[in-house]
C-alpha cells in the first residue's frame, strides 16, 4: 500500500502521457482536429518548463520570476535555425529592413542543426551559470533573488527589442515551419503526429530524470537547502554549488521547452520573454502543486486548457477573472495545489469522517 | 467546520476547472461554415491585456456591421453567426486562437488583429490553412499575403501624403519620433527617403519603448534639434506621456507642430483635447467626415455602444471589411475561400463606406481609399483640413514613387 502511494505521482504521470498519446490517434480517426493537437503540443512544452521550475522552486526554494528568459532563448535558437532553413541561409527580410547586407555572425551557427541543438542548450545554460554563480555565491536568496531574476528578464527583453535588425524586435521570428516540415492542415497530419510523439517522449524523459534526481541523495539535499539553508551550510555542504547546478539544469530544461514550443507555434516573439509570461509559469506550478514534479505537469496542462476553452465565446471578457479566482483560492486555501488536495486535504477529511463514524458507533 | 468549508471550496475549484476543460464558454456550435441557414465567421481581437482598449472599438464595429447585415437579410440568404476569440494582446495566443478558428471551428472568414506582431504571427497560419483574414488597421506596408485583405491604409495612403502636405505647407526640418517596433521604424525609413528627395532635412530620429513614461531626454533632444515639425509614430501609452510632458513645458502646436499617425478620436480622448488642440493627424476617416453613410454609421455606433463612444479610422475600416466580405461572397456566389479570393482578384469589389467609396485592389488586396489630413479641435473631434481629390490607389511596396525606388525601399526578392 505504501509502495503504491509512493508511486502515485508516476502513475498519475503515466496516465497523462497515455491520455496525450491517444490524441493523435483520435485525430487520425477524425474525432479530434489538428489545431487541438498543435495546442496540446504547446502544452507539452509548457509542462516541460514547469518541471524545470518545480525543481528550483518546489524542491530548492529558489523562486525564479524570470524563467521566460531561458524559454525564449531556447525558442529563438530553434526559430533562427528554422528561419534560415526557410530562406536557405540567406539574410532575412527584417535584417534587410534593418540595414544589414550579410548574415550577422550570431546567426551563422544556426545554419546547421547540430550546432543549433548545442546552442539551444549551451547558451541558456551558460547564461544561467554566470547569473547563478554570482548570485548564489553571494548568498542572495528569497525575494531578492526573485527581484533580480525579474530585472534580468526585463533587461534581456529590452535588448531583444532594441536589436531589431538581428531579432526583428517585438514582431519576433515568424513564418517558420517545424523541424518535421509543415504540420498544419489535413495533408500534414503524419508529420504533426511524429512531432507530437517526439515532444511527448522528451517530456517523459525529462520527467523521469527529474523524478529520479529528487529521489537521490542530491534531491534530499535540495530539500534540505529549501527547508534550512544555513543548517545545510553548517553540515559542510557548499550550498551555492548545488543551487547553481540545479538552476542551470532548470534553465536548460526551460530552453528545451522553448525549442519545442517554437515547432508547434510557428513563431517566437519577445512576449515569451516577458515577466508576465514568466509569472504565468509560476502559477502553473503553484496550482498543480509544487514540490511534486507531476503537479507541475498537471498545473501546466490544466491552466492552459482552461484558458484555451474559456477565452472564447460567452466567457471572453471574464475568463481572466475565473483563472485568477482559481489561482487565489489555491494559494489561500490549498497551499499544496491540486496535488496537495489529493495528498493531504482529502485523506485528512476521510480520516475525520472515519473518526466521526467511529464515535457514533461508540455512543 | 473548517474542513467542511475546505471541501466546499475544493468542490468549487474543481467545478471551475471542469468548466474550463469542457469549454462551457459557449463557443458556439462551430459547425461547418456554410451549412444550415447560417454562416459562421470568427472575430479575433484582444479583449484583455494592454491592446484591449484599442481593439474593443474595432470588434464593436465588426459586430455592428454583422448585425446590420443580418437585419437586412444576411449574406446569400444566410444569417451571420460569429465566434469570438481573445488574443489577449499576445502574439502566441493570436496564433493558437487563429488556428482554433480556421482549423477547428472552420469559420468562413476571420476579422481580426491590430498590431503588426499579431498579424505576422497568424499570417503563415492563414496561408497554410488556405483561410481568409480581414485586417483593419493602417500598417507599415511591405507585405502582401494572398490570404489577407488589408482594409486599413498602406503607407502611401497615410504617411506619404501627410509628408507631402507638410512639405507643401513649408515645413523644412523634420524630427522623427516613434515607438520601438516595426511600424515606426519602417515608416521612418520611408519618411527619411521622402524628406531627403524633397530637399528638406531630417534633424533627429528617436525611438521610445512602447510604455515609456519619461520623455525628458527626448524632449531635450527635440529642443536642441529645433525642428519645424515632429513626425510622431508613437503608439499606445507612450503618446499620453509624451504630449502631457510637452504641454507641461508649454509647448503647443504653435511652438512644435506634430503630425501623428496613431492618434485617432479614441486617443485624443485619452490624452486630452486641450493638449492636442491644433496638432495634425493623418487618416482616411474621421468621425466628422461628411458623408451620408458616415452620419448613419456614427448614429448606429453610438446607439448600440453608448453616446460617449467615438468612431475612429480603424473601427471604420473594420466595419468596411465585413461589408466588403459580403460583397465578395455575393460576387463569388459561395462562402468557399478560394472562390471568394478569385472574386476579389477579379477586382471591382467595392463598398460605399463612411469614408467614401472603397474598392479592393485585386492585385495587392489593399483598398483604394481617400486620404485626409485632420486637425484636432478643442471638442476632441478631428476636423479635415485637406483631402485628396480622389481615392488613392494602394501601393504597399511604394513602387510607383521614384524617390522610394531610388532609396531602395523594397523587400528582398
Amino acid at each position: 500500500m505504501t509502495k503504491l502511494k509512493n508511486q502515485a505521482g508516476n502513475l498519475c504521470f503515466s496516465l497523462i502521457i497515455i491520455g496525450l498519446a491517444v490524441m493523435p490517434l483520435l485525430m487520425a480517426a477524425g474525432v479530434a482536429e489538428s489545431p487541438l493537437i498543435i495546442f496540446l503540443g504547446k502544452c507539452v512544452a509548457f509542462s516541460i518548463v514547469a518541471i524545470g521550475l518545480d525543481l528550483i522552486w518546489g524542491y530548492t526554494g529558489i523562486l525564479s520570476l524570470g524563467h521566460g528568459l531561458y524559454f525564449a532563448l531556447g525558442g529563438y535558437g530553434m526559430a533562427m535555425y528554422l528561419k534560415l532553413r526557410a530562406t536557405h541561409g540567406a539574410i532575412t527580410e527584417f535584417m534587410h529592413t534593418g540595414g544589414l547586407t550579410a548574415l550577422p555572425a550570431v546567426w551563422k551557427p544556426f545554419q546547421s542543426l547540430p550546432l543549433t541543438v548545442l546552442s539551444v542548450l549551451i547558451v541558456p545554460a551558460g547564461l544561467a551559470y554566470i547569473i547563478g554563480y554570482f548570485i548564489f555565491k553571494n548568498r542572495i536568496k528569497g525575494v531578492y533573488f526573485s527581484i533580480i531574476s525579474q530585472a534580468l528578464t526585463w533587461a534581456a527583453y529590452s535588448v531583444f527589442i532594441a536589436l531589431s535588425p538581428y531579432t526583428n524586435g517585438n514582431v519576433g521570428i515568424t513564418e517558420i515551419g517545424s523541424l518535421a516540415g509543415k504540420i498544419r492542415g489535413s495533408a500534414n497530419q503524419g508529420r504533426l503526429t511524429l512531432l507530437f510523439y517526439v515532444s511527448l517522449a522528451i517530456l517523459a524523459l525529462i520527467y523521469a530524470t527529474a523524478a529520479f534526481l529528487v529521489r537521490t541523495k542530491f534531491g534530499k539535499l535540495l530539500i534540505a537547502i529549501r527547508d534550512g539553508e544555513n543548517r545545510t551550510y553548517f553540515s559542510g555542504y557548499r550550498v551555492s554549488r548545488y543551487k547553481t547546478f540545479i538552476y542551470v539544469l532548470s534553465a536548460a530544461i526551460a530552453a528545451v521547452a522553448g525549442a519545442i514550443f517554437v515547432n508547434f507555434n510557428g513563431s517566437i516573439t519577445p512576449s515569451q520573454m516577458t515577466i508576465a509570461f514568466s509569472v504565468n509559469m509560476v502559477i502553473w506550478v503553484a496550482i498543480g502543486g509544487r514540490g511534486t514534479i507531476v503537479g507541475a505537469v498537471i498545473g501546466a496542462l490544466l491552466v492552459n486548457l482552461c484558458e484555451y476553452n474559456l477565452s472564447s465565446g460567452g466567457m471572453i471578457e471574464v475568463w481572466q477573472y475565473i483563472v485568477g479566482g482559481i489561482f487565489c483560492v489555491t494559494i489561500l486555501f490549498f497551499k499544496g495545489g491540486i496535488m496537495g488536495l489529493f495528498r493531504e486535504q482529502i485523506p485528512a477529511f476521510l480520516r475525520k469522517l472515519k473518526v466521526r463514524g467511529g464515535q457514533k458507533v461508540e455512543s | 467546520m473548517k474542513k467542511v468549508f475546505a471541501v466546499v471550496l475544493a468542490g468549487g475549484l474543481s467545478l471551475a476547472i471542469l468548466l474550463g476543460l469542457t469549454g462551457c464558454g459557449g463557443s458556439g456550435d462551430g459547425g461547418s461554415a456554410g451549412g444550415g441557414d447560417s454562416v459562421t465567421v470568427g472575430l479575433l481581437h484582444s479583449l484583455t491585456g494592454p491592446m484591449a482598449i484599442s481593439e474593443k472599438s474595432v470588434r464593436d464595429a465588426e459586430v455592428l456591421a454583422i448585425e446590420e447585415i443580418n437585419a437586412a437579410g444576411g449574406v446569400l440568404g444566410k444569417q451571420i453567426k460569429y465566434i469570438e476569440e481573445d488574443g489577449a494582446s499576445e502574439p502566441a495566443t493570436f496564433a493558437t486562437k487563429a488556428e482554433k478558428l480556421v482549423g477547428q471551428n472552420k469559420v468562413a472568414t476571420v476579422f481580426g488583429c491590430w498590431t503588426s506582431s499579431s498579424r505576422k504571427a497568424v499570417k503563415s497560419i492563414f496561408e497554410e490553412y488556405g483561410s481568409l483574414l480581414w485586417y483593419p488597421v493602417q500598417y507599415e506596408g511591405m507585405e502582401q499575403s494572398p490570404n489577407i485583405i488589408y482594409t486599413g491604409a498602406a503607407p502611401n495612403q497615410q504617411i506619404v501624403p501627410a509628408i507631402e502636405y507638410l512639405i507643401e505647407q513649408g515645413y523644412k526640418k523634420f524630427f522623427l519620433l516613434g515607438s520601438d517596433y516595426v511600424f515606426p521604424r519602417t515608416a521612418n525609413m520611408i519618411i527619411k527617403a521622402q524628406v531627403a528627395a524633397a530637399g528638406s532635412e531630417t534633424v533627429g530620429e528617436e525611438y521610445a519603448a512602447m510604455d515609456q513614461t519619461d520623455f525628458a531626454a527626448i524632449i531635450a533632444k527635440i529642443e536642441a534639434a529645433k525642428p519645424d515639425v515632429i513626425v510622431n509614430t508613437l503608439n499606445g501609452t507612450g503618446n499620453v506621456s509624451f504630449f502631457k510632458q510637452m504641454s507641461e513645458k508649454n509647448y503647443d502646436a504653435s511652438k512644435y507642430m506634430t503630425m501623428s499617425f496613431s492618434i485617432a478620436e479614441e486617443e485624443v480622448a485619452a490624452i486630452g483635447a486641450n493638449i492636442l488642440k491644433d496638432h495634425l493627424v493623418s487618416w482616411n476617416y474621421y468621425q466628422t467626415t461628411d458623408t451620408a453613410e458616415n452620419t448613419k454609421f456614427v448614429a448606429a455606433y453610438k446607439a448600440k455602444f453608448g453616446a460617449g463612444r467615438v468612431t475612429s479610422d480603424p473601427a471604420e475600416a473594420a466595419y468596411d471589411g465585413v461589408y466588403l466580405w459580403k460583397a465578395a461572397v455575393e460576387k463569388a456566389g459561395s462562402f468557399d475561400v478560394d472562390k471568394v479570393l478569385t472574386a476579389i482578384k477579379s477586382g471591382g469589389i467595392s463598398f460605399q463606406a463612411p469614408e467614401g467609396k472603397v474598392v479592393i485592389n485585386g492585385e495587392n488586396q489593399h483598398l483604394s481609399k481617400p486620404v485626409r489630413i485632420g486637425k484636432v479641435g478643442s471638442d476632441g473631434l478631428i476636423n479635415e483640413v485637406f483631402a485628396t481629390p480622389s481615392p488613392v490607389a494602394p501601393d504597399p511596396y511604394l513602387t510607383t514613387y521614384d524617390w522610394a525606388v531610388a532609396a531602395n525601399i523594397k523587400p528582398l526578392e
